[in-house]
């Protein structure tokens, strides 16, 4: 398991391009090491992150170094977010990479780019729709007002809403489940259902089919059979 | 003795009901219940006579508890699994069905089962009802489409949740999460399943086919094309009918 911190304790770990860089280079190490099965993804302090530290853009190309969301989707394993806090702009636009979010009572979510001039560069206009709806979506891109924690759970922005003290507890929670099954499995699940979302569903079905016989191959599936059949708990090695 | 066949069929006048029936094995699905349910959807498939189906569990204690793993593992080759899948393509057919599938769910409600449910149009759950997905925690993923379904169903998020994390959700928690439709006492729930179909059934037999073509095709598509394919059946429709479908004029549909 991999820890990710937003640490710019001083200015809401706001994001900024060293940020982005080290989810970079943390998101290669994770997707090279396959003793990593999960990664979760926390901010420091009480904030999980107040959304983008004004930077200029003199190309389009330069745009990139800005968009830490696009890195954490990057990310193989499941990546939970453990929203400590307010997830603002570029910060909500993390969280929205992420897989599962667990977020505190107190949090507040807005997406308020637009409400600035500007429009969200890192997912926000696509990833936000896809997860609570168009109308949702559309409101909070427009309005660029907040949504507490109770109404994201509605809208299923998050998936679990615990006070503070109860966050890390849920996350271990989570992550054991995950942690218990098998590590190609798993993968395979988040890659169906990610990419699958994005193809029409005569595809989709197809991918779901060609992972589910590539796992055939794997130790991890007969030791998963063999220990239902032995009513015992399988033990996974990943292969 | 011959064994009890693992799949029941009867009709109730215009409706088809599908029963998975392996009781004594909470109806866990095997090669004799793929190739019998495979059989059985091409009767309601090709039967002019029927015009809406229900899928439902035999037993008290579950719809169908997923996979029957005793058989699993026996293909000799990938090549040959993947052979297999499409050979008998029942979750395919399922799709393909033009009348609506209404599925009728007690008890166990796992892995396949939760999958085959998903197939269906709507979802009826007795309160006893639980749902889940336990195939990473076995070493496999649903196969049994189970990885769009969901996800088209009730969302990404709480999709990813259900499949990666071995949770299992109550009547009604799948009910707060979209996965069932309705949540009914036990004793309700056929009767639940016929009143749902009967109303639904007033609705003209093409009509219905259609408006289930375009919403399964239309949500994987751009909305351009999809506004365009809604607009060729529904003239089609228009088309055949005449003015049958004047607004205001009472409904008097026959179905055909």
């Amino acid at each position: 398991m991999a820890s990710l911190t937003l640490r710019r304790p001083r200015s809401g770990n706001r994001v900024n391009r060293l940020m982005v860089e080290e989810l970079s280079l943390a998101a290669a190490l994770v997707n090279q090491d396959d003793s990593v099965r999960a990664v979760t993804i926390t901010g420091s302090g009480t904030t999980f992150s107040s959304g983008w530290e004004p930077f200029r853009l003199s190309s389009p190309g330069e745009l990139s170094r800005y968009q830490g969301a696009r890195v954490i989707a990057s990310i193989q394993v499941p990546v939970v977010a453990a929203i400590n806090g307010d997830a603002i702009g570029q910060g909500l636009e993390l969280a929205l990479a992420a897989d599962l979010r667990i977020a505190v009572s107190s949090a507040r979510f807005a997406m308020p780019q637009v409400s600035h001039g500007l429009l969200p560069w890192d997912g926000g206009t696509q990833r936000l729709a896809r997860i609570v709806g168009r109308p949702c979506a559309m409101e909070m891109l427009l309005t660029g007002e907040s949504l507490d924690a109770q109404t994201a759970l509605r809208k299923g922005l998050v998936n679990r809403v615990v006070e503070p003290e109860e966050l890390n507890e849920a996350v271990e929670d989570i992550l054991e489940r995950i942690l218990a099954g098998a590590p190609i499995a798993v993968a395979y699940a988040k890659e169906a259902v990610r990419e699958g979302m994005d193809l029409v569903l005569g595809q989709g079905l197809r991918l779901e089919a060609d992972l589910n016989i590539l796992l055939h191959s794997t130790r991890d599936r007969a030791e998963g059979l063999r220990s239902f059949s032995e009513r015992r708990a399988p033990v996974f090695r990943g292969e | 003795m011959t064994e009890a066949p693992a799949v029941l069929y009867h009709k109730e006048g215009p409706v088809a009901w599908v029963t998975l029936n392996r009781p004594q094995v909470l109806n866990a699905y095997n090669l004799a219940m793929r190739d019998e349910l495979y059989q059985t959807l091409e009767a309601v498939r090709d039967d002019p006579e029927v015009r809406g189906a229900v899928l439902c569990g035999a037993g008290e204690r579950a719809f169908c508890a997923g996979a029957d793993l005793t058989e699993f593992g026996t293909a000799p080759s990938q090549a040959i699994a993947r052979a297999v899948r499409w050979e008998r393509d029942v979750w395919g057919l399922f799709l393909s069905l033009e009348v609506p599938v209404v599925a009728a769910l007690h008890g166990y409600v796992l892995g396949s089962g939760v999958e085959m449910a998903l197939l269906c149009d709507l979802r009826i759950a007795s309160e006893d009802a639980i749902f889940g997905l336990p195939e990473t925690a076995l070493g496999m993923i649903p196969a049994a489409g189970g990885t769009q379904t969901l996800p088209r169903t009730v969302g990404i998020s709480p999709a990813l949740e259900l499949l990666l994390t071995n949770q299992r959700w109550t009547a009604q928690e799948a009910r707060e999460r979209g996965l069932v439709h309705r949540v009914v006492p036990r004793a309700e729930l056929l009767d639940q399943v016929r009143r749902t179909l009967a109303g639904i059934l007033s609705g003209g037999r093409e009509a219905l086919a259609l408006a289930k073509r375009a919403l399964l095709n239309g949500m994987d598509i751009p909305l351009g094309e999809a506004l365009d394919m809604e607009a060729r059946l529904a003239s089609s429709l228009l088309i055949r009918k005449g003015s049958a479908g004047v607004p205001g004029r009472p409904k008097t549909s026959t179905g055909r």
